[in-house]
């Protein structure tokens, strides 16, 4: 055999997006941080060259060749080391299966190419364009929300869409509703809530302003994918005590309205408890968190407070241009099952919070889906699934979940109440290789147990507004993915309760961790669904048999995901950053959006990830993300803006307290 | 609590300036006890000066923390081992401008209605009139 054509297959997930990587290369195989450190060519054979970005990879970290013995792995003097299957190794031969951990890579190593290969296909679970729950099926999504094709069902958005430009006599010559405002936020969920609320704050009038989105609540779409991923109204979120999506102050801060609600209601122990935790958490107590009714419930009196009801437009936004005056223009549908509307807006300052693009959805179980069109026995955590927990209490079995975040643990409680009802469930946790330790950065290092990570929050707290967050935003676009992949990655949060679950499971046998990577998954009859599990060194195959498959893994999807983000990047040639989202300023503008007037438009939330800010798709970030755009709407003097400073934000706060109105209407 | 370098020394001072000093003028105008007693004084200024280099202990101290978070309870405990620091150093050594005999009992109340008046301050107030600054690390300026 010519040992150059020995081709084998590395897999992993991205540590700051979870995004899936999965290339074929021929060996010897180089793996490192710096391309132009690591070899072009060994003994006249080119060398397929891999950039790990970590702080923790060394500039040329390892080396994978092939000896007459076989394919070995050699680290290159690294200073954090090479793991394979969990222990450090300076050098050693790689199997069928094995993982290579490097820094906060964990690789899947596949010498036979073929039987590993992931299906191939666009793996994700788009939200309906009417209704906004998550589609199963992706070529089921209505053709109107592809606005790149707007001809193929309706002439909406009109062909002068193509233009660069539109003008405002093009808009009126549809004899289509035009109306005009001076700040429009697209989304109207939780991200453009904040930044209406941010703008009213400022001095924006109700007139001025208008937010359009599917639903009337802003917290719509997070309260179902909350109650989808097991949060119902009293469970606790993973969310900071002074992350107050109504509040910009962050005081009173939840932890202190619980604790007051309580000390009202006489349970001065549980009063006491709530401030003990926030002043001891994370190292002397467990973090507090709300409930996400408290949230919900708080949302509702600002949105009251602010006019939300006002500002809230139905309509989903197909397209957006520039306009020739130096605004922008936003075609829109109001269409509904029983009747087709159109009409546009024009506002000067816009403001995209449109969520997730789509819910990401393991390959493999979109395959099975596919093949078999069974969608009960497989699903994602994201999509409704209370049938799964039904038939469980009803009937027990097996159920098997991929994913070890957060999500994960939020089921495994599930099913732990469900088999209370019904012991006869079993759990098996899938998880691709074992954990042996935490990402590491620095002089610290990320806590582990169980194969779980740890981590209070998505991101290490000082993200939000600590040191973290001044590096990162004063890091250039190459560091900034590097320190997200340190930061990165899936955990959970170091919880008692869920603690003490895992551990009674393992005890008692009804909840199992496995490990392996997965080939495929099929239908078995009257059995429910087979994972056929990638064995190592070819010894054969395990196969894992459950009645239900929960995916629980992931959420994030690129920009180009969301049709409308798509048309818009694509129109206008915007920068995608080195994660695939948006490229933003620091202000989070998109500064190519910008034409010859004053208009501008700013971002927020998961399609603005890899920029200045880590934290951009949770509350207190989308609350940084607001406050950094407002305050560049008021240097630019935009319309009734004023700068909060120190007396107007007090004025403000005693406004919020004592529920008035920000401003006059 | 996720305070930066920068941000520990500009609450500090601040808070010590404003809240610190107000808390310092009954004890040293004499309103609690008839006479004029700087030494009050004196001490909100040392721990103020002492601090700043506490603050670099603490900033690197936090750097071993994976979350580059401190807890609340931690800023306690700094206080409690500031204050010790100060006594010790007056009781043995001396410090300019407190004497050794001050009363161990006047300087304990004294100190600890600053600390809590700082610490109460930067968790309300300074959050409400700096809004910027918890996205800052506690920076103000
Ligand atoms: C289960 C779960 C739990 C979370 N828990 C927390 C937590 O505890 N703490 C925390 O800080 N963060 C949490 N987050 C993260 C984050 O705060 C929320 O996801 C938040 O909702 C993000 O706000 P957003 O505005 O970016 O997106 P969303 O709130 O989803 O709003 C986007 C809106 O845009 C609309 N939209 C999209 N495209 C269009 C279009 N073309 N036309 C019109 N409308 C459109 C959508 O319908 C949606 O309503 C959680 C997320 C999830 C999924």
């Amino acid at each position: 055999m010519n040992p150059g054509l020995l081709q084998i297959r590395l897999r992993w997930d991205d540590p700051a997006t979870g995004e899936r990587r999965e290339p074929i290369l021929s060996v010897p195989i180089a793996l490192g941080r710096e391309f132009a450190q690591m070899p072009a060519s060994l003994r006249e054979q080119r060398v397929a060259r891999i950039m790990l970005d970590s702080g923790q990879v060394s500039r040329f970290h390892a080396l994978i060749e092939q000896d007459s013995v076989g394919v070995a792995i050699a680290d290159q003097n690294s200073s954090n080391g090479t793991f394979v299957n969990g222990t450090r190794q300076t050098r050693s031969f790689l199997t069928n299966g094995d993982t290579i951990q490097i820094g906060p890579y964990q690789i899947s190593v596949f010498l036979d190419i073929q039987s590993a290969a992931t299906p191939i296909g666009d793996s994700t679970i788009l939200f309906h364009s009417e209704t906004d729950l998550p589609v199963p099926d992706a070529t089921s999504t209505p053709s109107e929300s592809t606005p790149t094709a707007p001809a193929a069902r309706s002439n909406f958005p009109p062909p002068f869409f193509q233009a660069q430009q539109v003008s405002m006599r093009d808009l009126m010559d549809t004899e289509l509703m035009v109306h005009e405002f001076d700040y429009a936020a697209i989304g109207a969920g939780l991200g453009s809530f904040i930044w209406v609320d941010l703008l009213r704050l400022c001095g924006a009038r109700l007139n001025q302003v208008v937010a359009i989105g599917m639903e009337p609540q802003p917290y719509a779409r997070y309260q179902r994918l909350c109650q989808n991923s097991q949060i119902p109204l009293h469970e606790r979120l993973r969310s900071n005590s002074d992350s107050c999506p109504d509040n910009i102050w962050g005081f009173p801060s939840y932890a202190f309205r619980e604790s007051w609600h309580s000390f009202r209601q006489g349970q001065i122990g549980s009063a006491l408890k709530y401030l003990w935790q926030v002043f001891a958490e994370p190292t002397l107590a467990e973090t507090y968190t709300p409930r996400s009714g408290s949230v919900f419930a708080s949302i509702d009196r600002e949105a009251q407070r602010i006019g939300w009801q006002q500002i809230f437009r139905y309509g989903r936004v197909l397209s957006i241009r520039q306009t020739n005056d130096g605004r922008y223009a936003i075609a829109y549908s109001r269409s509904t099952a029983s009747h087709r509307e159109h009409a546009f807006i024009v506002s000067r300052y816009l403001h995209l919070a449109t969520g997730y693009p789509a819910i990401q959805f393991l390959p493999d179980l979109q395959a099975y889906r596919e093949k078999t069109g069974d969608f009960k026995s497989v699903v994602n955590a994201y999509e409704e699934h209370e049938h799964v927990y039904q038939k469980l209490e009803q009937y027990g079995g097996t159920v098997l979940i991929r994913g070890r975040g957060i999500v994960a643990s939020r089921i495994v409680q599930r099913i732990y109440e469900a088999r209370k009802k019904n012991p006869h469930i079993s759990l098996l946790h899938l998880m691709r290789s074992p954990k042996p330790q935490g990402n590491k950065f620095g002089k610290a290092q990320r806590q582990v147990k169980h194969h779980y990570e740890f981590q209070p929050f998505n991101w290490p707290k000082a993200c939000w507004g600590g040191e973290f967050r001044a590096v990162l935003e004063s890091a250039d676009p190459q560091q900034r993915s590097r320190l997200l992949a340190d930061w990165g990655g899936t955990t959970t949060a170091d919880r008692h309760a869920w603690q003490r679950i895992v551990q009674e499971g393992l005890n008692q046998g009804w909840y199992k961790i496995a490990f392996g990577e997965v080939e495929r998954v099929e239908q078995d009859g009257q059995k429910g669904t087979i994972t056929y599990i990638q064995e190592k060194d070819f010894k054969g195959k395990t196969q894992l048999e459950a009645d239900f498959i929960i995916d629980a893994t992931g959420l994030d999807a690129k920009v180009n995901a969301n049709p409308l983000l798509e048309d818009l990047v694509t129109h206008y040639d915007l920068p995608i950053n080195a994660l695939g989202r948006l490229s933003v300023a620091n202000d989070f503008e998109l500064v190519e959006m910008r034409s010859s007037g004053q208009g501008r438009v700013y971002a927020a939330g998961a399609a603005t990830l890899g920029g200045p800010h880590a934290a951009v798709d949770s509350f207190l970030g989308l609350q940084y993300a607001a406050l950094a755009a407002v305050d560049s709407l008021v240097s630019t003097r935009a319309p009734n803006l004023r700068y909060l400073n120190g007396l107007t934000s007090l004025t403000q706060w005693l406004r919020w307290v004592t529920n008035q109105a920000p401003n006059q209407p | 609590m996720t305070p930066t370098l920068l941000g520990r020394w500009q609450s500090r001072l601040l808070l010590l300036a404003t809240v610190g000093l107000l808390v310092t003028l009954p004890f040293s105008m004499g309103w609690i006890v008839l006479g004029s007693y700087p030494v009050f004084l004196w001490v909100l200024g040392y721990v103020a000066v002492f601090g700043i280099g506490w603050d670099l202990l603490y900033d690197y101290l936090q750097k071993f923390r994976w979350d580059r978070d401190w807890p609340a309870a931690f800023q306690l405990l700094a206080g409690i081992w500031e204050a010790i620091f100060i006594l010790l150093l007056f009781k043995t050594i001396g410090l300019p401008g407190i004497a050794r005999t001050t009363p161990i009992g006047w300087f304990a109340l004294h100190y600890s209605l600053i600390w809590l008046a700082v610490f109460t301050m930067s968790q309300t107030l300074m959050r409400v009139v700096f809004l910027r600054s918890r996205f800052r690390g506690g920076q103000w300026l």
